[in-house]
């Protein structure tokens, strides 16, 4: 019989029947199956969007990872050699690296892998991370220090090699003393006596550890510096002033710090962006808002790296769940093997595209608006070309905003935004040449001198052509991308020669106006009249807007030019992006918002206000919000109640009104006795009174009897 | 008293002759000592420790001869920097080396348990032939019966002398730990001695059970005249360093030969501790930074800029590399050698540098500038603060009086006042003009700026959920004017004392 059949419902445990000796061995297993079996079932791993997914998540993540190496990589090589260089130990000073990480210190533990797993690599320490949580107290904090570093992450040839000189016997907590560290350590490390190993210790939360135990800690350890080469880190969040406030002097004089400053993370933001999610390589793309959002999450609330990547990662689910049309989203090549898959169903999705519409819309023969909508192998036809033409534009789109942000990013006041990651996300949003500040900028660069209107657009120019080559020439549709590009930087290139040959001789064309209001300035009565006149001569002249110099007209060409073809022609806002973009934009951004954001106390008063929001039963339906009904649960009544009271709450008007919430549906006579409550009622009232305080909402007053006080608003 | 406590042993050396046989079996080279071994020892340990003649001479008359009896407990007291530790440490080893006695040197803060003092303690004391397996002791009994029966093995003649660092704290391990640490000799019947280092008098020990007595020796702080002298003590280690480093640059050897005298040396310290000796007496604190800053002092004479008898020209070169010194003081910070010179230090950190360092997400400037108005305002102020239109204020003679404030009443100069979440977030909604929700994500941000203890908790920590929790700002208001500024957003505009 099944052991877990029983007349009560219930949880049931099972060992595992892992001992310490079988660890290893049933670790490995896991790891073993850990690839293929996934929380979900076959019949979702096997759907063609869900491999797109897969493939196009890998990849990306390895390619954030391998960036976030990189960007750790300079810190930790200086952090490392300080290690590593702790050869000769002078009494008693303990020495110490302070990392300036930043907040968000969870973020921060990753990089700290990297830095053990470095030293490890060099066979140059053993290394233990000691959280704040394991240290509340000393005994705890030395205790978990000798653990780890005895018992610690040993990579695995390691133990195998040595496992024979090793004392492997397994510890208890209690012996972990540093006494049993120095036997140990003397055991293990003397005789390879030619580089000493270190024992790094690292702290990755400074601020959250109290300030006794670490300062006692610190005495310790530098008290066995002579014997034990400790090296400690402190990962600090705020500044050095932190440190120097936790440390008294006789703590402090008995450390050597140095201080290590790694990158600010929203530059780390900056470069993930720039290099991973706004790379041409990947045909997935965040749509402006959920851009904005994301990175808003980051900026506003959290700088938290990982939660972005992970908000991200989670627009990337939400876009290929959608179904398996999403499985188009990938390289060209893949999509043409994809098409082939497409049931109807998924064809009917692709109909069903908003941008599918003016699609069918700008076909003119009727037959084939027809054979479009209604015959999927026709359609299958066609999808290639539109899937191109797709992939083209998003190509086209981020070379021409190379050259964009090159073009207005540091104008002054920055208008657009100074960024790739703002300007990406304006361009994206509405067709950036209606708005003001498009118009703004424009302005400005006609202001430039010609030196510096040359150099500037020089300059994208060849931002864009090294963008080009870089970027999107290893990539399958690069060739056409270039082709369609590089006459227009050329064109943009020829216009730019005019005007360094343009001079700033009046144009002769316009000397013939500028003869008409000239003279009228002399006769002027009073000062008003002098400064109405001035007013209105300048408006005209604005008014005019004609350039006067040869330089200034030249100038205008090349703005016209890079407007009418790069801005209008590629910067298309999304409503203007060809067919079938939804298929490679994310932008469903509510869904993400109500998902990844929690709002507990949001949704906890949706629940008791409106039951039929979660429960979508038919007894709890209601008209409006304030409505008050019998049927409501007993908590959702009083809840609501309660919110038409002030600070206090008197019970017992309280439990009346209950009742005649309660009655009002059940009979509408209300000839029931007055007087008498029905025990039963109260016994719900007082059960619902009870959760309410349970969930925080009320408390029981102690000042006022029978009253209850509110404590949110 | 100490004299005569010495004398009431010297009676003990006829005790011992008995067992004098037995001692020359052991230590056949100390029959030809002529000498005393006390003054064997003061001999070694004072050319060590210049101005410290008397406590070694005293030290030396307690505990200086193994063959006598100890006094049961020693108490050492001085402040830190004034040699107790190094002192004891040098001492406890000249008597292991010349007399054999068993040491045990420990410090009570690595003692977070009694076993493991005890332990600690066993295994140190040990005779050599009992090192191999590993004593145990779980409470005091067992480490008094480990002792006594060291004693019962014929450790007769053995003598014994324990130093416990950081004595005070003892008085926070179990409370049977100092009583037995000071009746120890009586306990076990062996020639032994605990001596106690600590900062503080041996008055501030006492309990409601009583102590028994043990002799005190403080170690004063060092004057000027004598930390001059320890100072200069070291003259021939820092020239023959200097010669070394210039080994290479023959020109600057010359010099350097030439100017570095010990006159030139102590005009130095001199000058360094007419700075110095105000605000640190911590020795070898002090030690560190006289070597570090003579370089620096030496350098125009290297150069040739500057004669090395032109005192006051040297001074004013001096001076201002000293004065930054001295703000470093006690804060060990060490430059990567790539930026060793020229690059500011960072510890000169104004509260404007520090400010723009300090990197928080928007909001979160927002949460601390709300936390600081209401750690600044009182509550009774909030609406008249933040609400817009907040009705009109009838004028009393009584408020006006109220309201002209000394500067003694000004919130921001008393100190924050407690205030609820409730609060805070009610604050922070008023001063930030955009309308956010409120989520998890701005909830987790109160956390983390306790977490970076720029807000604290003052009481309540445990109930957050019913509200009553009432959190602090802890930074100060230019701290946050500087952040304000960063977020343009006047902060003094919201403060009640700047109305």
């Amino acid at each position: 019989m099944d052991p877990t059949i029983s007349v009560s419902k219930g949880c049931f445990v099972y060992k595992n029947g892992a001992t310490r000796a079988g660890k290893k061995a049933s670790s490995k297993r896991k790891r073993a199956t850990g690839a293929t079996s996934s929380l979900l079932g076959k019949e979702v791993i096997g759907q063609p969007f869900y491999d797109a997914y897969v493939q196009t998540w890998s990849q990306m993540n390895e390619h954030i990872n391998r960036l976030q190496q990189q960007s750790y990589a300079r810190t930790l090589g200086q952090l490392v050699e300080f290690v590593v260089g702790q050869g000769q130990i002078q009494d008693e000073i303990l020495p110490t690296a302070a990392l300036l990480t930043g907040i968000n210190q969870p973020d921060h533990l990753s990089q700290f892998d990297t830095f053990t797993q470095r030293l490890h690599a060099q066979k140059a320490a053993r290394v233990c991370v000691l959280q704040s949580r394991d240290c509340p107290t000393l005994k705890a904090a030395i205790e978990a220090m000798v653990f780890s570093l005895i018992e610690g992450e040993q990579d695995p040839e390691d133990e195998e090699e040595d496992v024979t000189d090793r004392d492997r016997k397994r510890l208890r907590r209690s012996h972990c003393t540093i006494k049993q560290l120095n036997s140990w350590y003397t055991n293990n490390f003397q005789a390879e006596e030619e580089r000493k190993r270190q024992l790094v210790v690292i702290l990755p939360d400074f601020e959250c550890f109290s300030g006794n135990v670490l300062q006692d800690f610190i005495l310790i350890l530098s008290a066995h510096c002579g014997t034990l080469p400790f090296v400690l880190v402190l990962g600090v969040a705020t500044a050095m002033s932190a440190v120097h406030s936790t440390l008294p002097y006789h703590v402090s004089s008995k450390i050597r710090l140095r201080v290590f400053q790694t990158q600010p993370a929203p530059t780390g933001l900056n470069e993930l962006l720039d290099k991973v999610l706004l790379s041409p390589m990947y045909s997935f793309h965040l749509s402006g808002k959920a851009f904005k959002f994301l990175t808003h999450i980051f900026l506003y609330y959290d700088f938290s790296i990982h939660g972005f990547i992970q908000g991200f990662k989670y627009c990337l689910m939400e876009h290929y769940f959608a179904g398996n049309a999403y499985a188009l989203c990938t390289d060209y090549s893949k999509a043409l093997n994809r098409i082939k898959l497409l049931t109807h169903d998924d064809m009917e999705t692709i109909r069903r595209l908003p941008s599918f519409r003016p699609y069918v819309e700008q076909i003119n023969d009727c037959k084939r608006i027809i054979a479009v909508l209604t015959d999927d192998d026709y359609l299958k036809k066609k999808l290639p070309q539109l899937l191109r033409d797709c992939l083209l534009h998003f190509l086209l789109f981020r070379s021409t905003l190379e050259f964009f942000t090159e073009l207005v990013g540091d104008l002054p006041r920055c208008p657009l935004g100074k960024l790739l990651r703002e300007l990406y996300v304006n361009c994206l949003n509405r067709p950036i040449t209606a708005s003001p500040e498009y118009k703004e900028c424009w302005q400005m660069l006609s202001f430039l001198s010609k030196e510096e209107f040359v150099a500037k657009v020089n300059k994208s120019l060849a931002r864009t052509d090294h963008f080009l080559v870089e970027e999107i020439a290893p990539l399958e549709l690069g060739e056409a991308c270039i082709s369609v590009l590089r006459p227009q930087l050329q064109s943009v290139r020829q216009l730019l020669d005019d005007v360094v040959m343009g001079t700033l001789e009046m144009m002769p064309a316009m000397s013939t106006d500028e003869s008409r209001p000239a003279p009228s300035l002399t006769q002027v009565a009073s000062r008003q009249e002098l400064k109405a006149q001035l007013l209105q001569r300048s408006q005209e002249e604005r008014h005019q807007q004609i350039p006067t110099t040869e330089f200034a007209r030249s100038v205008q060409k090349v703005l016209e030019h890079i407007e009418t073809h790069l801005v209008r022609g590629h910067l298309r806002a999304l409503s203007e992006a060809p067919p079938l973009h939804e298929l490679f934009v994310f932008s469903d951004i509510s869904i993400v918002r109500r998902n990844i954001i929690g709002a507990p106390r949001a949704a906890l008063h949706t629940a008791l206000n409106n039951p039929h929001f979660y429960m979508q039963c038919k007894c709890c339906e209601l008209r409006e919000q304030t409505q008050l009904m019998g049927t409501l649960p007993d908590l959702s009544v009083v809840y609501k109640l309660h919110l038409e009271c002030g600070r206090m709450i008197n019970l017992f008007d309280w439990l009346q009104a209950f009742r005649s919430v309660l009655h009002a549906s059940e009979d509408p006579d209300g000839e029931v006795a007055q007087e008498q409550i029905d025990p039963q009622i109260q016994a719900r009232f007082t059960r619902a009174v009870a959760e309410l305080q349970f969930l925080g909402y009320i408390k029981m007053s102690k000042r006022k009897t029978d009253h209850a006080t509110r404590l949110t608003w | 008293m100490i004299a005569a406590h010495y004398r009431l042993h010297a009676g003990a050396i006829g005790y011992s002759a008995g067992k004098y046989s037995h001692f020359c079996a052991l230590y056949p080279r100390q029959l030809f000592v002529s000498k005393s071994q006390m003054e064997n020892i003061c001999a070694a340990l004072e050319p060590l420790f210049p101005c410290r003649e008397g406590a070694i001479k005293t030290l030396g008359e307690l505990i200086g001869d193994s063959r006598e009896d100890y006094p049961s407990a020693l108490y050492l007291f001085g402040h830190s920097g004034t040699g107790k530790t190094a002192l004891t440490r040098t001492f406890l080893r000249e008597c292991s080396r010349q007399q054999g006695v068993r040491i045990a040197q420990l410090n009570a803060i690595e003692c977070y348990t009694t076993k493991i003092m005890l332990e600690n303690m066993l295994d140190t004391l040990a005779p050599r032939q009992c090192t191999e397996e590993s004593v145990r002791a779980d409470n005091m009994l067992e480490f008094v019966e480990q002792l006594r029966r060291w004693h019962d093995q014929g450790g007769r003649s053995q003598s014994f002398l324990i130093a416990v660092d950081n004595a005070e704290r003892l008085r926070d391990m179990d409370a049977n730990v100092l009583p037995v640490l000071l009746r120890l000799q009586q306990l076990t019947s062996l020639n032994l001695c605990v001596i106690l280092l600590s900062q503080i008098p041996f008055e501030k020990f006492y309990n409601k059970t009583g102590l028994t007595e043990v002799i005190s020796i403080h170690l004063a702080q060092y004057n000027k005249a004598e930390t001059q002298r320890i100072l200069g003590s070291d003259f021939f280690q820092v020239r023959g360093h200097l010669l070394e480093q210039f080994s290479k640059d023959v020109q600057r050897l010359a010099i350097c030969e030439a100017a570095l005298t010990e006159d030139f040396y102590s005009n130095y310290l001199n000058l360094f501790l007419s700075v110095f000796y105000k605000a640190c007496r911590d020795v070898p604190e002090l030690q560190l930074t006289a070597r570090k800053c003579f370089s620096i002092y030496l350098e125009p004479v290297l150069d040739g800029t500057v004669e090395s008898t032109d005192v006051s020209r040297l001074w004013r070169h001096i001076a201002g590399p000293l004065r930054s010194a001295l703000t470093q003081i006690y804060m060990r910070t060490e430059k990567p050698p790539e930026e060793q010179e020229g690059s500011a230090p960072i510890e000169d950190q104004s509260v404007r540098k520090l400010a723009q360092s300090l990197e928080l997400p928007y909001y979160a400037k927002y949460l601390l500038i709300a936390a600081f108005l209401a750690s600044h305002n009182s509550a009774n102020q909030d609406k008249r603060l933040f609400v817009k239109h907040h009705g009109k204020q009838r004028k009393r003679m009584q408020t006006v009086n109220a309201r002209a404030k000394t500067t003694e009443k000004m919130s921001t100069t008393l100190g924050p006042k407690s205030f609820t979440i409730d609060r805070l977030l009610a604050i922070f909604y008023a001063i930030l003009e955009e309308k956010v929700g409120l989520t998890c994500n701005l909830l987790s941000q109160i956390s983390t700026l306790v977490h970076l203890k720029l807000l604290s908790f003052v009481s309540g920590e445990q109930n957050i959920m019913d509200g009553s929790a009432r959190l602090q700002c802890t930074v100060g208001l230019e701290f946050v004017l500087y952040i304000g500024k960063v977020v343009g957003f006047n902060v003094r505009q919201y403060l009640c004392d700047f109305m």
